[in-house]
């Protein structure tokens, strides 16, 4: 059941947990705005963010061996303008029909598949999204989106936070 | 009988960005090709008026995540040229060095990771990574240390805070460079794998008299500076761009097409740079070119992958040159002082040359900018490809067919980051 576990890097059993987030988008595009927001404010809140300038196979080296990361987005589905996504990426791909707004050379999806490929990924990747209502660019986020960024914040924060029991074989 | 056919792909992959195609076969003919992949950033220019000339370059670097060091360093460029300054010949290696970081970045991205998949029958370099471990750990090594020599010249990995008109804030000492020398010297051996592992592709025969066009300077292979050239006769300064080339709108298909007066689509990007500037490359790239098989003109535009792999080769040998004369600047900027008027800038980006022009008042406030990346030059020279490969590969299955549409795109490896937001493809047959 663990296959793509057993293919991650080997874990620091005892280490302090170390986590990090990447928070993507851009700013200048109405709600893909959402993650460059999100992200000075977890800097705020001390955590550390990991910045890709929207090439996230610069993140290969930088994630290796952390034990959460937090993958921070604008989200396209259906799902109404505000509402928060949360994706624990553990057990496989992300989708990819999740519609993670980005424009990236390599989506952050296929960049984690990279990673666990060549065994260079975080133990856990968890997606905290806010669905978005328009991507245009110039444009500034919409009221749904700047409604919904404390409680997106807080939800990646208490993802940073969350502390993980090990996950031994044979389960 | 008339039969019908549609097929429709609504997700085109690893080209950054978004954009648009469609191809209507109809009774086994093809009837017509729209491609619209790419919308001027004009929201950067708009953003750009009324702020000071020197916020130039840290604000068109945001156009691109990929190529940040072609906005800034086209705009810096127009800027100097505006303020009547010239850098000093330490400051252009400089300028030149950082550039050579975002070559070997930006094509081994495009070489490695989403290219050389279509060529191996993959979906993607999850895939290849699974099968060639050694060659995506080989492209992985030759980003980080692109993105190494954007760190210690630039300040950091991603968008440059020490790059400005005139220089930069802060010149690196020379062992801060030196140190990057056995990293680069593995890179241009390794850069000669990719070529070796490219060349061994097997390629589409398909073959076009491209007008090349790009930047040429005496004596070196053109990315920070130059005269734009072409392979029909043009041999004008960057301020004469606009007598030359133009840009229409495509009522069609929204779509903005350029072009060269008397000639129509041309080509930039490495196709073109080889083309007009093959006896500038220096001895390591030439020999990897021939040990691939490339003559000194290569118009099968499947082959840009080696081209690519090649300039890698070049960058690499190019940093090697530059860090070896380095000797750190007393100062790390010239001063630049605004003056009322226009200034033009054009430099290489990875994808082709990249135009800017200026005009400012005479206290540095920007009144009118104007931008013209690479991809929107090739869009015409995409979509016309897109005839000949689709004309020529009417008998693939729709599966087939798309994906050969896709890899003619990607073999132009075109920047949308700052176009439409997502790409809908779709091959219709009627």
């Amino acid at each position: 059941m663990h296959l793509v576990r057993d293919a991650f890097s080997p874990l620091q059993r005892g280490a302090p947990l170390r986590t990090a987030a990447v928070c993507l988008g851009s700013p200048f595009r109405g709600d893909d705005a959402v993650g460059p927001a999100v992200a000075g404010r977890l800097r705020a809140a001390g955590a550390t963010v990991l910045d890709c300038a929207d090439e996230p196979t610069r993140l290969l080296d930088l994630w290796d061996g952390l034990d959460t990361l937090v993958v921070v987005d604008a989200v396209r589905s259906a799902a109404p303008p505000g509402t928060i996504h949360r994706v624990d990426a553990r057990g496989g791909p992300l989708a990819r029909e999740l519609g993670l707004a980005s424009t990236h050379a390599m989506g952050i999806a296929d960049a984690l598949e990279l990673g666990r490929a060549l065994g260079r990924a975080p133990r856990r990747v968890v997606v905290v999204g806010v669905e978005g209502a328009s991507f245009g660019m110039g444009e500034t986020m919409s009221p749904a989106v700047v409604a919904a960024l404390e409680t997106l914040v807080a939800a990646a924060l208490e993802e940073l936070e969350r502390e993980e029991t090990p996950c031994t074989s044979g389960h | 009988m008339s039969e019908t056919r549609e097929i429709r792909t609504d997700y085109l992959a690893r080209v950054e960005g978004e954009g648009a195609m469609l191809v209507r076969v109809r009774g086994g003919q093809l009837e017509e090709v729209q491609f619209k992949i790419f919308e001027p950033p004009r929201f950067f220019e708009a953003l750009l008026r009324g702020r000071q000339f020197t916020e130039a370059p840290d604000i068109t670097a945001r156009i691109c995540g990929i190529c940040p060091i072609a906005y800034m360093a086209s705009s810096a460029a127009a800027m100097e040229q505006v303020g009547g300054v010239e850098l000093t010949p330490q400051l252009q290696a400089l300028r030149r060095l950082i550039y050579c970081g975002e070559w070997i970045e930006s094509h081994v991205l495009h070489v490695a990771m989403l290219h050389a998949p279509d060529f191996l029958g993959y979906d993607g370099a999850i895939e290849l990574a699974r099968d060639r471990r050694d060659l995506v750990e080989l492209a992985l090594r030759l980003k980080k240390l692109g993105n190494e020599l954007m760190r210690v010249i630039g300040g950091r990995e991603v968008h440059p805070v020490n790059f400005r008109v005139g220089g930069f804030y802060r010149a690196p000492t020379a062992a801060e460079l030196s140190a990057l020398v056995p990293e680069l010297e593995w890179a241009r051996e390794a850069g000669r794998e990719l070529v070796r592992w490219t060349a061994g592709f097997d390629f589409p025969d398909y073959e076009r008299d491209y007008a090349f066009v790009s930047l040429r300077h005496p004596g070196e292979y053109p990315i920070e500076r130059g005269r734009i050239v072409s392979s029909t006769g043009l041999d004008i300064s960057v301020d004469e761009y606009e007598e030359h080339f133009t840009e229409t709108h495509v009522e069609r298909s929204n779509a903005l097409h350029s072009t060269l007066a008397g000639v129509g689509a041309y080509l930039v990007g490495p196709l073109a740079r080889y083309a007009l500037n093959y006896d500038e490359l220096s001895d390591a790239a030439k020999e990897a070119a021939e040990e691939a098989g490339l003559g000194p003109v290569v118009r099968n535009p499947f082959r840009s992958i080696v081209v690519r792999a090649v300039e890698t080769v070049y960058a690499a040998d190019e940093a090697l040159r530059i860090i070896a004369a380095y000797e750190r600047p007393r100062e790390p900027a010239v001063a630049c002082v605004p003056r009322a008027g226009s200034g033009h800038g054009c430099t290489e980006a990875p994808r082709g040359i990249c135009w800017h022009r200026y005009r400012i008042d005479g206290e540095g406030t920007i009144l009118d900018a104007k931008i013209v990346p690479p991809t929107s030059q090739n869009q015409k020279t995409i979509e016309e490809d897109l005839v000949g490969v689709v004309e020529g590969s009417l008998d693939l299955g729709d599966a087939e067919l798309a994906h050969r549409c896709e890899q003619t795109i990607r073999n132009y490896d075109p920047c949308i980051s700052c176009a439409t937001h997502f790409l809908r493809f779709s091959v219709e047959r009627l």
